[in-house]
């Protein structure tokens, strides 16, 4: 399907490891917000990360806007997907700046110079990650949160029409949690494809046109919140820990909220 | 210290280092002046010297030899050490310079009269080609031995690598001491082996100065298709491959840049240890860490480290200087120990 991130059927096993993920198959269409949940270990992560091209499935298709996203040349890639991780294996001693110029790799000329176009989306990925004013400090000086929003800015300098977030809110307070969503909310309006691995049940409810249930390696549910948030789905995949709620309102049946709560 | 200013600082400083070097040789017949107008003659640019010339010739070709060798090693060093993001990577760890050592002292056994009777007879009068051909060699095997050793599932191990060369470099030093107590008895091939163990940037053939610089030229120009890539690659090779970096053909370029550049100056100069360690190690405390900067700049910092050490001890011990290698030993053991202690903590998790 044209306009899409698909994977059908992927499995994956880490080398000389278990199967992480087993069957596992999602279709996100471009213009629409998916937050796949499910439980530590559902290999949620590692299929962001075939989504995004960074792993060699052992059997089964990903493809982006009909083609194989390993088959994509690398720099082309990275302006049709961006990745943001969880966490960095390093924090480089670069200022916020310079590291979100990394973002534009896929963009710059043969000689990798960056021309004034790359900075000018560098300066607006910082704007709208609300970290504009970090712009200078070092990447090593930021809190955790402040780090992951300039990780989205990093996604964001990429201007890839697909965004796969990997828990982008663990480190936020609420407001920024919040923001973060609402940014990745509007991405999805002006014509992304944006998948959010999250532990937020409520943020996934509030934000997602689809939720994807992962558990054991492949999907158990994939549907709107109304359908995935209810106990006969959740509770046999998490379970009995949550209760259930809805606002009075015409959006609220739509969108259920979800708490955990010790039975 | 900002790059360009850096940059600019030491050029200045390798040019008086180059010019202070014409005036310093192994006998004082000549000196600076003369050292300078045999240089330009060979330039065109004067008159040749009447009775000395070769002798300012040998000079030119030794100084050449010294920045072609200190360039290539700081290289190869930098691109060791952002391939596998470890400030304790350098030639000698991958067995680039044992297995150069290794190859070399098995030519000087076959050219000294200890090989099968063809390979001597073939071998004998183009001693600095076999010799340093077969440096090459070795270094080459040994660095595809350790890294081959050293990667499992496509991905390149650092503790791995820095394990595996230590079991290949003591295995090369075994054989290179058998070699050396092989041929005790025989002075001329022991006095070549050693001299070869020790580093030595004298008597250089041109071949062996055309050879270095040509290799440095080709590894040097793939500085703008991986400096990026290993400023990338500082968050993690699967981060920087997000962001649209092949890095598997970075870390080919590097890796073989790296090894080429390495051989070459071993299988040229002998054995010089540090220079690889030490060189970008002191350029990142000095400037930034970016590679865009560190790599150009170690073709500079390299041969103003060398070159400076061999003005420097020449100047003061005379005939009595060091070989290149063990002043290079001397100075560089202990600044890798002083890394070990500093990085303590990091290495712990090892």
């Amino acid at each position: 399907m044209v306009n899409s991130l698909r994977c059908e059927a992927v499995e994956y096993a880490y080398p000389g490891g278990e199967r992480v993920v087993d069957g596992a198959s999602l279709s996100v269409a471009a213009g629409s917000l998916t937050c796949v949940i499910g439980p530590n270990g559902a290999g949620k992560s590692t299929l962001l990360k075939a989504m995004g091209g960074l792993l060699s499935v052992d059997s089964g298709v990903v493809t982006v806007d009909g083609e194989a996203v390993r088959a994509l040349e690398s720099r082309v890639r990275a302006r049709t997907l961006a990745l943001v991780p969880q966490f960095l294996d390093a924090i480089p001693a670069v200022t916020v700046e310079s590291f979100v110029l990394g973002g534009r790799y896929g963009h710059l000329d043969g000689w990798r110079r960056a021309r004034s176009a790359d900075h000018q989306a560098v300066l607006v990925a910082l704007r709208e990650a609300h970290v504009f004013e970090l712009r200078e400090r070092l990447l090593a000086e930021l809190s955790g949160g402040q780090r992951q929003r300039v990780l989205i800015a990093r996604a964001l300098a990429q201007e890839a029409r697909y965004l796969l977030v990997d828990e982008p809110t663990s480190s936020l307070d609420p407001e920024h949690q919040l923001g973060v969503f609402a940014l990745l909310s509007r991405l999805a309006q002006e014509g992304h494809g944006v998948v959010v691995v999250t532990h937020d049940l409520n943020l996934a409810s509030q934000h997602a046109a689809e939720i994807a249930l992962m558990h054991s390696g492949r999907f158990v549910a994939v549907g709107t919140p109304k359908d995935v948030l209810k106990p006969e789905v959740l509770d046999p995949v998490y379970g009995a820990h949550f209760r259930f709620g809805k606002w009075d309102d015409e959006e609220g049946a739509e969108r259920p909220f979800v708490l955990p709560w010790s039975s | 210290m900002a790059a360009r200013p850096l940059a600019i600082f030491l050029s200045l400083l390798l040019a008086g280092i180059l010019i202070a070097s014409l005036g310093v040789g192994s006998t004082d017949v000549i000196g600076l002046a003369e050292g300078i107008q045999g240089a330009l003659a060979m330039l065109g640019l004067a008159e040749p010297l009447e009775q000395y010339q070769a002798l300012a010739e040998l000079r030119v070709i030794r100084i050449l030899a010294t920045v072609g060798v200190g360039a290539a090693l700081a290289l190869s060093g930098a691109l060791l050490q952002g391939v596998f993001r470890n400030d304790l990577a350098s030639p000698s760890i991958i067995g680039v310079s044992s297995g150069a050592g290794l190859g070399a002292s098995l030519a000087i056994l076959v050219i000294g009269g200890y090989g099968p009777r063809f390979m001597i007879e073939n071998a004998v009068g183009m001693g600095p080609v076999v010799v340093t051909l077969a440096a090459l060699i070795g270094a080459a095997a040994c660095a595809w031995l350790v890294t081959t050793l050293a990667t499992s599932g496509g991905r390149i191990s650092v503790p791995m690598l820095l394990l595996v060369g230590i079991a290949v470099n003591a295995i090369a030093a075994g054989l290179l001491a058998a070699i050396q107590s092989y041929a005790l008895r025989d002075y001329d091939v022991s006095q070549a082996l050693f001299s070869w163990v020790f580093g030595r940037l004298e008597d250089r053939s041109s071949f062996q100065v055309g050879l270095l610089w040509t290799g440095l030229a080709l590894t040097a120009s793939v500085i703008p298709f991986v400096a990026l890539e290993l400023d990338l690659f500082a968050t993690g090779e699967e981060d920087a491959q997000g962001l649209g970096v092949n890095t598997g053909r970075v870390k080919f370029l590097a890796i073989l840049a790296a090894s080429a550049s390495a051989a070459i100056a071993v299988s040229v100069a002998g054995q010089i240890s540090f220079i690889g360690l030490v060189v970008p190690h002191v350029l990142r405390r000095v400037t930034t860490a970016s590679h865009r900067a560190i790599l150009p700049l170690c073709l500079l910092a390299g041969p103003v480290f060398l070159a400076g050490t061999e003005l420097l001890q020449r100047s003061l011990l005379g005939d009595a200087h060091l070989q290149p290698g063990v002043t290079m030993s001397l100075l560089g053991g202990p600044f890798f120990l002083f890394l070990l202690v500093r990085n303590r903590k990091e290495l712990r998790a090892w």
